[in-house]
């Protein structure tokens, strides 16, 4: 095992922030131990130069005074034009040319039309009252049962449809082509005699007529309506 | 970065949003930078205004491949700063101040306004007191490296000195501090 090579108080110092930072070879850094544990000059040394580097790392940026910045744009790019009157009120639209001012503007005012418009707020009658945080949440809430109310009538109607459809098409189906004949004239329950065995069928098939007509005529009333 | 380099290119198009927006992005660095050095909210603003008043009008000298923006703005505003430090020094109470060793200036620091001493904290004052009495070569390797945390390679470039002095600027820079401080009766309890 080779012997550790012994260094100085100078070479101890030299070496310092490159034993802080890590920076020194094993052999170098055994060396610099081995001489630190040992001496009462260099060990207060490396416990302070640490110290002060904590300090250091641990100080805040200084803020520097709003001023300057004006200062030395006015320094470089000479004094800004003072705007006065009626064109200093819109001054602030100059910040619309920036494509990230114009963007956010949009859509900021994108937002407000949304919600003006989602809520009783009428542009022809305007009302502060109508843009209380109260009011636009009553009116939103009527709006969304109304559209639900809608929605559900719209289903309703299109089953209807397709209930009229779908017997349509399974009395096509049933009855064969040469018995299509016109339905008998005469009251509920009576017969043509053709069948005396079953009266209820014929009922039931004389009321199954007579719905399908009602249906018929309201789903022409209703596509009527639809297109109007 | 790129985005410094591009700013630049705005500029020297007479765009003036574009330095607008580079003033905006390194005041607060460089503003730093000069306070650490002189220690004097009022002189440190002067030379603020000087750095980016020069870094304006030699703009179209700067060379991205340099290394950066920030890297030649920073050694703009060093060299300011070391003009300002050899223009002022004459005016300054002191009997030892050669750019060899001693290392350590025996004037004492400049008075702080109340307002900043409350903005630096009682131990952030004393350690700028002790900085202001290194000597300048130490102070900017030490103000570079621990205040603003840079590599040693954008200090070098900064500085344009070899590395091996970097690294020795800012060791004995660091000893020297330690040791003010320890005069000062600031140091680890």
């Amino acid at each position: 095992m080779s012997s550790l090579p012994t260094w100085t108080h100078e070479e101890i110092e030299a070496r310092l922030t490159d034993y802080l930072e890590g920076l020194l070879q094993p052999e170098e850094q055994r060396a610099f131990d081995a001489h630190i544990s040992n001496c009462e000059q260099c060990e207060p040394l490396l416990a302070s130069v640490s110290h002060l580097l904590n300090d250091l790392h641990s100080m805040n940026e200084i803020e520097p005074p709003p001023r300057l910045i004006y200062a030395i744009l006015d320094k470089t790019l000479g004094p800004r034009e003072t705007v006065t009157g009626w064109r200093a009120a819109f001054a602030w639209l100059r910040a619309l040319a920036n494509p990230r001012v114009g963007y956010g503007f949009a859509s900021v005012a994108a937002t407000f039309l949304i919600v003006v418009s989602g809520s009783s707020f009428s542009w022809r009658k305007p009302r502060l009252a109508d843009l209380k945080p109260a009011a636009i949440y009553r009116h939103a809430d009527q709006q969304v049962h109304l559209v639900y109310a809608r929605g559900t009538k719209f289903v309703s109607d299109l089953r209807v449809v397709y209930e009229i459809q779908s017997r349509l098409s399974q009395d096509d189906q049933q009855i064969p082509v040469q018995d299509r004949r016109p339905a008998p004239k005469g009251d509920p329950g009576q017969t043509d005699g053709t069948n005396p065995s079953s009266p209820k069928q014929q009922n039931r098939a004389n009321g199954i007529d007579r719905n399908l007509q009602m249906l018929a005529t309201d789903l022409q009333l209703f596509v009527e309506r639809r297109i109007r | 970065m790129e985005q410094d380099a591009q700013l630049v290119q705005q500029c020297l198009q007479g765009d003036g949003s574009a330095w607008e927006e580079l003033v905006r992005r390194h005041t607060r660095r460089i503003y730093n930078i000069c306070y650490r050095f002189t220690g004097n909210g009022a002189e440190a603003e002067d030379l603020s205004q000087d750095v980016f008043l020069r870094v304006y009008k030699t703009l179209g000298s700067y060379r991205s491949a340099y290394g950066g923006f920030a890297t030649w703005m920073t050694s703009v505003t060093r060299n300011l700063l070391i003009d300002h430090y050899r223009r002022t020094k004459r005016d300054r109470v002191t009997d030892s101040l050669d750019d060899a060793m001693p290392v350590v200036e025996n004037k004492a620091s400049s008075a702080r306004r109340p307002d900043e001493l409350a903005l630096l904290g009682e131990l952030s004052s004393q350690i700028q007191t002790a900085l202001t009495k290194l000597s300048p070569e130490l102070r900017e390797a030490v103000i570079l490296r621990d205040l603003q945390q840079l590599e040693y390679g954008e200090i070098q470039r900064t500085l344009a000195v070899p590395e091996g002095t970097v690294k020795s600027r800012i060791n004995r820079g660091r000893i020297e501090l330690a040791r003010i401080l320890q005069q000062m009766g600031v140091g680890p309890s």
